[in-house]
């Protein structure tokens, strides 16, 4: 008998554990050549904001030491011409798509999702664990804007308000974004799960700096930026083992998965879904290769359903 | 565009620190066109990590392998340099949109700063006519590559050709009449091709260069500003070759404006 590689997040099941990182896919479209989209688990969109962001100022991207680090700003055109110019194409995708939202304040995040909502009709397309769009990952993590949800993200008061604000609006799949740069992960995991997340996604970036000695300048215009790729993994797989051990909801790992053992990394330490980021942008077959891996692990090692590696960390 | 491994042909110097790669080259991927670019990933580990972009600088006839000069700047061009023959490298292409074909009656001039060149090569190698200015900086950095017959060489010492960037010789040389003038390089000589362009009522499609993480169009990493102030436009999808005609001004700035 074959494994069972789906997952289940609330009431939504995933096909397979493995999906693609906000802000490093696109809209799916840029990687349709390269990529098989139908092999994904999950597609997270880039964020999306209520008015159009330009993004930062330039230089956005410097690579350091098995990472990179970037301050793109949430560049996203905004809700309206999201929902005309980049839903239908993500409506069609034969995967699961999950949309990120950010915003300056509560009512922003909150005019998002209603928007979406709106557009999209109650339901989760009526079959919600086909592909379309089947959720939301609120990413109250972003450290590259003033106002881009760090300030939320940071405090479980806010979390567990703009939480449950935005429960009141979709019965769709709510997944919590978290930011590693906070002492205790498990306290806003808590929040979100309170404030009625079906789960909670880590790590957003860690907040980093890198200096051009010749030139003493910093080397991304807005001199400090996210910090992404395999020099984050053990942050990352660190974040997940605490968070999953505070909460009951889900926790979909991700950070610096290059590979299956990266992933594998992740479902051990406690989640139950991961999400390939700077992986993709290195090689475009990362996330293929990183579901078949764990396929060829569960096999080798007689796990018939993901959802039992959780459980098996020694 | 198509992920595949190809196998290097050759890898030779060709001037002090540069080098041309050769590579065989996957037809299902697409022909490349001049100004187009591929990415490479030169190491299967992860420092250095990223992809890193390079134009073409040539294809051969039949389709089957295409060719790439380039610069030993830092990690990753120190391990291209060290590939041999034979080995297989993980490439991406062809990306970006190329250089657009001279207007009817334009008269195409090339013009290629440093290790711009092989992009501006390329160019030079499709189209029937074109006037080709070359600079670098002095005559010992001058490649050993079969160089179109009447090119003009321009060296910023003058140890060989005109004394000068290529932006001065076309300046003083090239009459005011129907041009469509192409150019790659550094920032400061695009900037200085984008205002005699302007000045001359010459179109213009220039090569810009950016950091950038996906190459694909994703990441939104690699934006240039926008000339209208409007926000920015993407190097790898957008161009990296930008045009400006007459009555459209070019759509990114090229002014090089320093962080403050
Ligand atoms: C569309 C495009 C086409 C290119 N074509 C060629 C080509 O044909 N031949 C060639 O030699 N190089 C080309 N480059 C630049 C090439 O990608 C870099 O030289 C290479 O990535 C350097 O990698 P590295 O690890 O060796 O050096 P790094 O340590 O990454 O860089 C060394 C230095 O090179 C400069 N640099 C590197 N990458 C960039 C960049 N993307 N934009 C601006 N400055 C940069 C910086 O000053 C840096 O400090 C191209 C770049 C782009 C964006
Ligand atoms: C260029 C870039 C853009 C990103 N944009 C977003 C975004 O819009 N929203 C978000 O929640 N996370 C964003 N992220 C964070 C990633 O989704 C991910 O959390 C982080 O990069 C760690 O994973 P990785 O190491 O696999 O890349 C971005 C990351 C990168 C590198
Ligand atoms: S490099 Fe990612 S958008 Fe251009």
């Amino acid at each position: 008998m074959s494994a069972d590689l789906s997952v289940r997040i609330g009431e939504l099941v995933l096909p397979n554990p493995v999906g693609v990182a906000s802000g490093t896919f696109g809209y799916g479209s840029e990687y349709e050549a390269l990529v098989e989209l139908g092999s994904l688990g999950a597609l997270y969109t880039k964020a999306i904001t209520l008015e159009p962001r330009p993004g930062n100022d330039v230089p956005r991207i410097v690579e350091t030491p098995s990472g990179l680090l970037n301050s793109i700003g949430l560049a996203n055109p905004g809700v309206e011409a999201f929902l005309t110019d980049k839903l239908p194409a993500l409506l069609a995708y034969p995967c699961p798509v999950i949309v990120n939202v950010a915003g300056a304040t509560e009512a922003e995040y909150l005019a998002v999702l209603q928007r979406i909502e709106a557009t999209l009709g109650p339901q989760a397309s009526g079959h919600p664990d086909g592909p379309g769009i089947v959720g939301y990952e609120v990413n109250v993590s972003c450290p590259n804007v003033k106002h881009g949800g760090l300030a939320f993200g940071t405090d479980p008061a806010q979390v567990e308000r703009l939480t449950s604000s935005l429960r009141a609006v979709t019965k769709r799949c709510l997944i919590v974004k978290l930011t590693p740069n906070v002492a205790d992960i498990g306290s806003i995991a808590r929040a979100a799960e309170a404030g009625g997340a079906d789960a909670v996604s880590c790590i957003n970036t860690l907040v980093g700096m890198a200096i051009d000695v010749g030139q003493r300048r910093p080397r991304l215009a807005t001199v400090t930026g996210g910090l992404s790729g395999p020099a984050i993994l053990p942050v990352g797989v660190a974040c997940v083992y605490k968070a999953s051990r505070a909460v009951g909801i889900p926790v979909i790992g991700l950070g610096g998965i290059m590979g299956p053992e990266d992933a594998l990394q992740y479902l051990l330490a406690g989640a139950s879904a991961v999400q390939v980021g700077t992986g993709t942008f290195v090689d475009p077959t990362t996330p293929a290769r990183v579901l078949a891996g764990i396929g060829s692990w569960m096999e080798a090692n007689s796990v018939m359903r993901v959802a039992d590696i959780r459980g098996m960390l020694r | 565009m198509k992920q595949f491994e190809a196998e290097i042909i050759s890898n030779r110097a060709v001037a002090p620190g540069w080098k041309e790669l050769v590579l065989s080259w996957d037809k299902g991927a697409g022909q490349p066109e001049p100004g187009q670019f591929l990415s490479l990933r030169v190491s299967p580990r992860s420092d250095p990590l990223l992809r890193r972009p390079f134009a073409f600088s040539g294809m051969s006839e039949d389709g089957g392998r295409v060719s790439a000069i380039y610069q030993v700047r830092g990690p990753a061009t120190s391990i291209l340099a060290e590939l041999a023959p034979g080995s297989a490298i993980d490439a991406i292409g062809p990306l970006g949109r190329g250089f657009p074909r001279p207007g009817p009656g334009e008269l195409a001039i090339l013009a290629a700063g440093g290790i711009g060149l092989g992009p501006v090569l390329f160019l030079a190698k499709s189209l029937a006519a074109s006037t080709l200015v070359l600079g670098f900086r002095e005559a010992s950095a001058l490649p050993r590559l079969d160089l179109p017959q009447g090119c003009v060489t321009c060296t910023d010492d003058g140890s060989s050709g005109f004394r000068g960037k290529p932006s001065e010789w076309i300046s003083r040389n090239v009459p005011s009449g129907l041009v469509r003038l192409y150019g790659c390089g550094p920032a400061p000589m695009l900037a200085a091709l984008a205002g005699l362009a302007a000045e001359r009522s010459w179109a213009s499609s220039l090569s810009a260069e950016q950091w950038m993480a996906c190459g694909v169009g994703a990441c939104m990493g690699c934006a240039l500003r926008r000339s209208d102030g409007a926000g920015y436009l993407r190097a790898c999808s957008d161009g990296p070759v930008f045009s400006a005609d007459a009555g459209r001004p070019s759509p990114v700035d090229w002014n090089p404006r320093r962080p403050t």
